[in-house]
């Protein structure tokens, strides 16, 4: 798992050899020393067991209406100005229904999660792999792949999803998991371009560095230039795009859900997925002027993903990145 | 830059990449223009299943209308006939897209959709208004806005959030990130409306006229807002890249000034990234926004797409999807000589 | 570590902040200015003494109109933006009664096969131009004509020869336009039955129409909107989109329009040759916002001052008593049902709502009281019957309520395969809705109503907006079980029993609603010319109807709309479409020095 020894010379000149430890186990002490990125990873690690435990950790039904409750005031605002005292039963409120906003919030994290992790995966992996062939190896297939993106480019995203929801959403296919499937599908269809390009643009420009060229000239084949050299020194970029493109996706959900297209909603509470932080956002932006804290618990959920995922990101980055091997 | 090639020889290289470029268009066109017929043709009901809540146009007047469009040919015909041309039923030749028709707006009862979207409005004493008041014009001007909003926020702020790493600057520009790419438009809209029409007065909440400059901030900060967060993130990403480079230290080495060093050589290579995703950013920023348009009542063809789905006006659909489509290729195309400029070592013809 | 909580915490602050924010602005922003409007203010604003603010009445119409074409436009908006410009032959008063609008007087033959309207003397557009009928004429014919394409061509089908002529093929060979214009029933003339000369012909003030039977509410449909003459030369001149110009829309109606900025704005001016009862006193600023946070944002900020309210600001509203004040509702034009499809198979399965006591169960347990406080919080109300209060023929008399036991009750009743709920969820019954936030809401409650008052589990069936009108198009798709209204297109029991509910109707034939003598008691009530003779018929008709509950007949629509207390003397009626008095526009003032 080391790095061709003439090739590491060049890439880090710095780059003592003191071998007492293989790169893996250095990088993860690297990444233990961050704290700022532990902490990323346990926010992240919490939401996933949030999501897993929504049954036993929401107070209440998320679907159960209660008559005559509806838009209840969270637990600090003792009274609205409409008259309206809050019930320390539902801590964050009630919604448009009088259903509990706190088990709703953590039932979001189900949709959500899955929403922006999924199809992010799929994204990333068929991205750069497309986007380094065509960056590296230049020339027909370059111009092959790169067309090809730019038909899947010139759908405008928002368009392909609209159209790909309406037509399909009542077939089998956009009923399959609450249409959830055909969600991840026509997310990830349209997102890898985006990754490719980048990766293409980060790898045109890698392969005229001197180390590349080096590599290359010691006869060092090519899948192995493109994970060895090309994936690590490509890595930050990719790292910042996931953490943009899961809280992006989450992001998107809720805008279908402006536009009527969002996930179907259960009707009955054994369902899996009930509602997301987009839907959330959604009712809390309509509802702004009487009852603006529904936006608070979403908000405030996608915030901390957001973050969690910068943190974690920047630390991996250093932590993986080939020129920090030996440092301390 | 080396040794300088001959001029002629740069631009006979150019010229034929961009004819290249340019013949790929077909291509493109034919195949996002095939695919969205496809789909559109697949989903349930037609350009006269209006609103539910409103009145039913009748059997007998559909069938009219269909004759009346042509809908009732069979679908490879429709499909030929928008995007080469057909006969009509007196035998004359009715052009489609080559000519730059892109059909007739079912919804708005046969006005031609290049009419709806390019086409300015008239003025105030009926005077023809120049074209960047038609709803392209006006998409066009707001995503340009919102494109050096982004860039010249985002850009230096990713630059000297990592020059300055774990400074305020730096927590500042995570914060603006994190905030871009949580909220939503249509959250981050209703905010600033509140804080600077409602409360400091600075704005209407309903612009009258689009001819002040004033009114087009908000929407362009909201539309820039999610391009800003992701070009700061990804430049920071990129500079901190930059920054651990052996030419960084040669430079520094050879006693380049500081200022010199940062320019010439950090910012200019951090950049790569940065201006890979402008190629689409701009693209989606210019073709307007439907939450941005639904919020600040914006003239802008934005809505028109989306509204065009909903209501089946298939003209519409398709014209916007290919007039999209050209777009993005434009610039990503621009987006590439961009590269070759920025650095010379990558070469057009690869 | 410390820094990364700081930052953190400075977020969370900060979103709190904002969102907190956003929930006080009421105390802000109502100003001193909010005085009670003083009544004796009201009256000299057209005199406009000294040179203050001009009389403006900004009113936030919510969605731009697609078309303002008086022979191709359909939507509420639309017609709300015609209305201002022009007239019709008749009009309506304030208790949507018909009254002379262009038209001064207007006559039956004795089996209303046909009507004559003759003109006000000397009727001008706004620019001075004569108008005679012969524009009328012309505004017939373009409704008719299959090359107009306009999706209300239909509503004049009672014309002699006008089905014929809106179904020919106008690209055949031997179409002939004038042919046609020839045979269908509409001419204008002069007094005597002479021959028209042109437009300029002032004397020609007589429209005949013709009908192919008898139609004696014609002269209610004489006065919507595909009767408003635009004029034949300004639609030639200005093309495909004339009707975006403020110089093709030349009318009659009582304002004109100033100026056109589509997606912004339409501006009004008051037109002083309205042959109306009066000539308004103020101009009129449409506004397009379509998000209502927004919109109530902008009213709070004075920048209008009349927006439609929304359910979600209901309680920003309450919390604040000048707010309160100038919240007014009244009946709207629509009634709202949960509709079932009555054909005999659903699914391959014999359909439940064939039999009319699971019908009355699904009516009886329908909480229409709870769904308007929970729901529509107030904004609309509940009802048992079809016509809503206001109209003609409005008949409060229904066998149907809100009765839990009642409807449990009928179920056991129902046939054999129907009888407990436990046979109906069965069969996995689903509701069907076009997908938008609001009517998830809408649709979650319906289910949690069922499931509380008759113990079915209904399944949510979300489709697209535009899907679902093409679900209910077809018989063999219609849902099951969905929600759906109808609104008054003019104020006729035609327009609500016959239009609507005869079964050859396409409204009744989709979801297959038959029944013999109600079909035989609407047309005898069509054709008969007596107006006690003929409500009384409408009514036995509305009776027969109630009794086969083809839908559980649910709530009307409200009108709820904010306006500014230096807005007065509007007279509501349930046809007003975009701002309280729209229907009578002349009556309202605006005191334009009441305004900040």
């Amino acid at each position: 798992m080391t790095a061709h020894p003439a090739v590491s010379q060049t890439i880090a000149s710095f780059g003592e050899a003191t071998k007492a430890k293989t790169p893996n186990q250095e990088a993860i002490e690297r990444l233990m020393r961050n704290k700022a990125s532990v902490m990323g990873f346990f926010v992240i690690l919490l939401f996933i067991l949030v999501a897993i435990f929504a049954r036993v950790l929401s107070p209440h039904d998320p679907l159960e209406i209660t008559s005559g409750q509806k838009y209840l005031p969270p637990m600090w605002i003792k009274e609205t100005p409409g008259g309206k005292a809050s019930n320390p039963d539902y801590p964050l409120g009630t919604d448009s229904l009088g259903r509990d906003v706190l088990s709703r919030v953590i039932f979001g994290a189900r949709v959500s999660m899955v929403v922006g992790f999924v199809p992010t995966l799929v994204i990333v992996v068929i991205g750069t792999l497309v986007g380094m062939v065509a960056g590296y190896l230049g020339g027909r297939w370059d111009n092959l792949l790169m067309r090809l993106t730019d038909v899947i480019y010139a759908f405008p995203d928002l368009l392909f999803f609209i159209i790909v929801m309406v037509s399909l959403r009542d077939s089998w296919l956009g009923q399959f998991m609450n249409g959830m499937f055909l969600l991840f599908i026509s997310l990830a269809v349209v997102n890898w371009v985006g990754v490719a390009r980048l990766v293409r643009g980060q790898v045109l420009s890698l392969k005229q560095k001197e180390f590349i060229e080096a590599a290359r000239a010691i006869g060092v084949r090519t899948p192995r230039i493109m994970t060895h050299h090309l994936l690590p020194n490509t890595l930050g970029v990719i790292i910042v795009l996931i953490a943009f493109r899961v809280p992006g996706l989450i992001i998107t959900e809720a805008i279908l859900g402006y536009l009527g297209l969002g996930l179907r909603p259960p009707a009955n509470s054994d369902s899996m997925f009930v509602t997301s932080w987009g839907g959330l956002l959604l009712e809390g932006q309509s509802a702004i002027n009487a009852q603006p804290w529904i936006l608070l618990g979403p908000a405030i959920c996608i915030a901390l993903v957001v973050l969690a995922f910068t943190f974690l990101g920047d630390g991996l980055r250093d932590a993986l990145d080939p020129r920090m091997r030996g440092t301390k | 830059m080396g040794s300088q090639p001959k001029f002629s020889r740069i631009e006979a290289v150019v010229t034929t990449y961009l004819i290249r470029r340019l013949l790929w268009l077909i291509p493109v066109i034919l195949v996002v223009g095939a695919v969205t017929f496809i789909l559109m043709h697949n989903t349930p009901g037609g350009p006269w299943d209006t609103d539910p809540e409103r009145r039913q146009v009748d059997a007998s007047t559909v069938q009219s209308l269909e004759s009346f469009y042509g809908l009732d040919k069979p679908l490879w015909r429709q499909f030929f006939a928008y995007m080469i041309g057909d006969f009509n039923n007196k035998g004359e030749f009715v052009c489609g897209l080559p000519c730059g028709n892109f059909g007739p707006s079912y919804r708005q009862r046969g006005v031609p959709v290049q009419a709806i979207l390019f086409s300015p409005p008239e003025g105030e004493d009926g005077e023809m208004r120049p074209w960047y008041y038609s709803r392209f014009g006006y998409s066009l001007r707001l995503g340009l806005i919102a494109l050096v909003i982004a860039i010249s926020i985002g850009i230096p702020l990713g630059a000297i959030a990592a020059l300055k790493q774990n400074t305020i600057v730096d927590y500042v520009s995570l914060l603006v990130a994190t905030a871009g790419v949580s909220l939503p438009g249509f959250v981050i809209a209703i905010f600033l409306i509140i804080i600077f029409a409602s409360w400091l007065d600075w704005v209407d909440v309903v612009p009258r006229s689009w001819d002040e400059i004033r009114v087009w901030i908000l929407p362009a900060v909201v539309l820039g807002f999610g391009t800003l967060a992701f070009t700061a993130r990804l430049m920071r990403t990129s500079m901190l890249e930059v920054l651990r480079q052996d030419y960084i230290r040669t430079a520094r080495a050879k006693g380049l000034a500081e200022w010199a060093v940062v320019i010439v050589h950090m910012v200019k290579n951090a950049l790569i990234p940065v201006i890979t995703i402008l190629g689409p950013s701009l693209a989606s920023l210019v073709t307007g926004s439907f939450i941005i348009e639904t919020m600040f009542a914006f003239p802008g063809m934005g809505r028109a797409y989306v509204q065009a789905i909903g209501q089946r006006d298939y003209s519409m659909i398709m014209g916007t999807t290919i007039i999209f489509a050209v777009l993005v290729a434009i610039a990503n195309l621009s987006v590439d000589f961009i590269y070759v400029l920025v650095d010379p070592r990558i070469r057009l013809d690869e | 570590m410390r820094k990364l909580f700081a930052l953190l915490s400075l977020l969370v602050i900060a979103s709190m902040l904002l969102a907190a924010c956003g929930g006080t602005p009421a105390e802000t922003t109502d100003e001193p200015g909010a005085v009670d409007a003083p009544t004796e203010a009201a009256a000299p604003a057209d005199s406009g003494t000294e040179e203050a603010k001009p009389a403006v009445l900004r009113v936030n119409v919510g969605t731009y109109p697609d078309i303002i074409d008086p022979q191709k436009s359909s939507f509420v908006i639309e017609i709300a933006t015609l209305k201002l410009i022009y007239q019709g032959l008749t009009s309506l008063n304030e208790n949507l009664e018909t009254v002379p609008g262009a038209a001064e007087s207007w006559e039956y033959n004795e089996d209303a096969t046909q009507l004559v309207f003759t003109l006000q003397p000397d009727l001008k557009y706004s620019d001075g131009s004569t108008l005679n009928a012969k524009r009328f004429e012309f505004a017939f014919l373009r409704n008719i004509d299959p090359t107009t394409g306009g999706e209300y061509a239909s509503i004049t089908d009672e014309i002699l020869n006008a089905p014929e002529w809106r179904a020919a093929d106008a690209s055949a060979d031997d179409y002939n336009r004038d042919e046609w214009t020839a045979k269908v029933g509409v001419k204008a003339s002069h007094a005597d039955g002479s021959d028209c000369a042109d437009y300029e012909d002032a004397a020609c003030d007589t429209l005949t129409l013709t009908f192919s039977k008898p139609a004696p509410y014609f002269h209610t449909i004489a006065g919507i909107w595909v009767s408003y003459p635009a004029k034949q030369e300004n639609i030639e001149e200005g093309g495909d989109l004339w009707w975006n110009s403020s110089k093709y829309q030349i009318g009659n109606g009582p304002f004109v329009m100033k100026t056109v900025e589509p997606f912004v704005r339409q501006y009004f001016t008051p037109n002083a040759n309205f042959a109306g009862p009066a000539v308004p006193s103020y101009d009129i600023e449409y506004l397009y916002i379509t998000d209502s946070a927004v919109s109530f944002e902008a009213y709070r900020n004075d920048e209008f001052d009349v927006i439609a309210s929304a359910a979600e600001d209901l309680d920003a509203i309450s919390g604040d008593a000048d707010l309160t004040a100038q919240h007014i509702t009244w009946p709207g034009s629509c009634t709202i049902k949960i509709q079932f499809s009555l054909q005999p198979t659903w699914n391959g399965m014999p359909n439940p709502f064939t039999d009319k006591k699971v019908r009355e169960a699904f009516a009886f347990a329908f909480d229409a009281e709870g769904w308007v406080t929970d729901v529509d919080g107030d904004l609309s109300s509940p009802t048992w019957t079809w016509i809503p209060p206001g109209y003609p023929g409005y008949d409060p008399e229904s066998p149907l309520n809100f009765n839990p036991e009642a409807a449990k009750a009928a179920l056991a009743e129902a046939s054999e395969e129907f009888n407990s709920a436990e046979k109906i969820n069965a069969m996995g019954l689903k509701i069907t809705f076009g997908d938008t936030p609001r009517n998830r809401q809408r649709t979650e409650w319906l289910v949690a109503n069922y499931q509380k008052h008759l113990g079915i589990e209904l399944g949510l069936d979300p489709v697209d907006t535009t899907t679902f009108t093409a679900l209910q198009k077809d018989p063999n798709t219609y849902p099951l079980l969905s929600r759906g209204g109808w609104c008054a297109d003019y104020p006729d029991q035609q327009n609500w029993l016959s239009v609507y509910w005869r079964s050859d109707t396409t409204f009744a034939s989709r979801p297959g609603y038959v029944n013999a003598e109600f079909d035989a008691l609407v047309n005898e009530a069509d054709a008969t010319l007596d107006p006690v003779k003929r409500a009384e018929l409408y009514q036995q008709a509305q009776q027969i109807l109630l009794n086969d509950v083809p839908a559980a007949f649910g709530y009307n629509s409200l009108n709820h709309y904010m306006v500014k207390p230096w807005v007065t003397g509007y007279q509501l009626t349930p046809q007003d479409a975009v701002f309280p008095g729209d229907t009578l526009p002349w009556t309202i003032t605006v005191d334009a020095s009441m305004m900040p």
